[in-house]
């Protein structure tokens, strides 16, 4: 046990995703060494965090206006959304440069093991979108897990009676590795879905 | 391949073991209770990542203390292979590959094959489904690991139909269990031609490894289902083909489910069985018959791992000896000289082998 306000600090610390208890007592003791002005601005970023950033009211994108600045874009194409399970997954989705169109946030992954079903996941809304936006095609971006194929299928099964295409991200190799690196289970998914030259 | 160096810290019945043992032949001898089938257990749960007595995590602390840990270094050409596993009381455990997390728990057990033989082992053949369906999915698992991640996917995406099965009952959205059933049609499908293709590869082996310990009857395997009847030679292992009789047969099934509560049909409750000759060898066999079939499968897997491996896997005998007579014994003892070797017995004179005599007594191995 330590003194109570270091104490206090280590537990909010340890409550945070992959870090443990080590990590906690370490970066407590990092911060109780750190200048007074860092510490305010550390202090401050999560409480403005809390204050400024909300969630886009289209997408549930993380923003501080009322929309996001994607869904804000006109050049964007309206016809394409890509749906992730979490607002986190978007700059990963951004960042390949492959995708114009925009975005939903479902919230997570179909799991009746953690009580998660459809209805808490953002499946009204996206289907209100359907209409609203003139959605063509839906690409599925969950992750390529039980829950997160099973939440794939379940958008199929939902938009392709409203006349929507539904498409899956394709599972495979890494790109620019050598084979004999690969993951056995990622290499015999890869072989199963081989493609015609 | 052998273990060096086993480190047992509140498991089981051990407050504190360090255990170095031969790279040959060892045979842990004791009374009843003394600990002895608690060390190969441990070196099991470093291969299989679970009990071989199939006890849940909990039952493996020792009482009263927080957390068991079981730790050890297996020696390979290429090198040490550790293994470091910590289970707390009521919380997750934590396995160390290699100082590593591993990605898959199927990881470890391909790294380190190992077969165990046990008292209990005449189960396979006189017990129901879910022992033989276990063996056959653990050497699926060690021989291949695209397949093995396939049965834990089938299992998650069971474990989840179950779930919402039992939690919303008859009030549960039908859509949403279509798509379990989606998921567990294309996931059973693939179990199912695993599984099949498994059986083809070790029957040769299993027949010749039955005549080993004295057998001379014809030696098959079964393989029935509820959603299809009965599989044969004619029947297809490509895993596409029986996506659909899996999906009908889940649907036809659906009030039932709903009532149930659980998910009453699928490759989780095939029946693998065994024929002697033309008889059941479950319900139509002599005991010496179900002896000598429970023994060939154990010697067919580990035929099936060394042949995968290059090299004998480690073998756990325990107890085993006690209940063989000469002629079967010998079936087994033909597997001994090869690879790292424990054995259990209570009497030093029952095991018919030379090797590395360790006495157990009091939570100590000396």
């Amino acid at each position: 046990m330590f003194e109570a306000p270091v104490q206090r600090l280590i537990d909010e610390l340890a409550r945070l995703p992959g870090i443990g208890r080590k990590s906690a007592q370490r970066l407590a003791f990092h911060l109780l060494h750190i200048e007074e002005a860092d510490a305010v601005r550390l202090g401050s970023s999560i409480i403005d965090l809390r204050r400024e950033v909300r969630l886009c009211s289209r997408c549930f994108n993380v923003t501080s206006d009322e929309e996001c600045s994607i869904c804000r874009d006109l050049r964007r194409d309206p016809t394409v959304l890509c749906v992730v399970e979490r607002a986190q997954d978007i700059p990963v989705i951004e960042g390949t440069q492959e995708f114009s169109g925009r975005y939903h946030v479902l919230g997570g992954a179909i799991s009746p093991i953690e009580g998660i079903g459809p209805d808490q996941l953002r499946m009204r809304e996206l289907v209100a979108r359907i209409d609203q936006e003139g959605v063509a095609e839906v690409i599925a971006a969950t992750n390529p897990t039980v829950e997160g194929d099973a939440t794939a299928l379940y958008l199929a099964r939902l938009l392709k009676p409203l006349g929507v295409r539904v498409t899956q991200l394709a599972s495979g190799l890494p790109v620019g590795g050598d084979l004999d690196y690969a993951d056995e289970v990622t290499l015999g998914r890869a072989l199963v879905g081989r493609q015609e030259l | 391949m052998h273990l060096a160096w086993l480190e047992l810290r509140d498991f089981r019945s051990y407050e504190s073991l360090d255990f170095r043992p031969d790279p040959g032949v060892n045979v842990l001898v004791g009374h009843n209770g003394a600990g002895k089938t608690n060390v190969l257990e441990a070196i099991g749960y470093l291969s299989a990542l679970r009990s071989f007595r199939g006890s849940p995590d909990a039952a493996l602390i020792r009482s009263g203390t927080p957390a068991g840990i079981v730790r050890g270094g297996f020696e390979r050409e290429s090198g040490e292979v550790r293994v470091e596993v910590e289970i707390p009381e009521g919380g997750r455990r934590r396995v160390l590959f290699n100082g590593k997390r591993p990605q898959r728990f199927s990881d470890v057990a391909r790294e380190l094959p190992l077969v165990a033989f046990l008292p209990d082992d005449l189960d396979l053949l006189k017990g129901g489904p879910g022992g033989r369906r276990q063996y056959i999915d653990d050497l699926i698992a060690r021989l291949h690991p695209a397949a093995g991640a396939d049965l834990a996917e089938y299992d998650k995406a069971l474990r989840q139909r179950n779930s919402l099965l039992r939690n919303e009952g008859p009030a549960a959205d039908a859509l949403t269990i279509d798509v379990w059933d989606d998921r567990l049609a294309d996931l059973g499908s693939r179990v199912f031609t695993h599984r099949l293709r498994l059986l083809d590869r070790i029957a040769p082996v299993l027949a010749a490894s039955y005549r080993t310990v004295g057998g001379s009857e014809e030696l098959t395997f079964t393989y029935t289902t509820q959603w299809m009847g009965a599989a044969g030679k004619g029947t297809s292992r490509d895993p596409g083909d029986h996506i659909d009789a899996i999906r009908d047969a889940l649907s036809a099934r659906r009030m039932r489910d709903l009532d149930q509560k659980t998910t009453t049909l699928g490759p989780h409750r095939d029946d693998p069985g065994i024929r002697i000759d033309d008889r059941d060898a479950r319900t139509q066999a002599s005991q010496g018959e179900q002896r000598s079939a429970a023994l060939g499968l154990r010697i067919a897997a580990y035929r099936a791992l060394e042949n995968r491996h290059d090299r004998p896997p480690m073998l756990l005998l325990d107890d085993v000896f006690s209940e063989l007579d000469p002629l079967r014994a010998g079936g087994v003892l033909e597997l001994l000289p090869k690879g790292q070797v424990f054995v259990t017995t209570a009497r030093d004179d029952e095991v018919p082998v030379a090797g590395r005599r360790w006495a157990v007594r009091g939570g100590v191995v000396t």
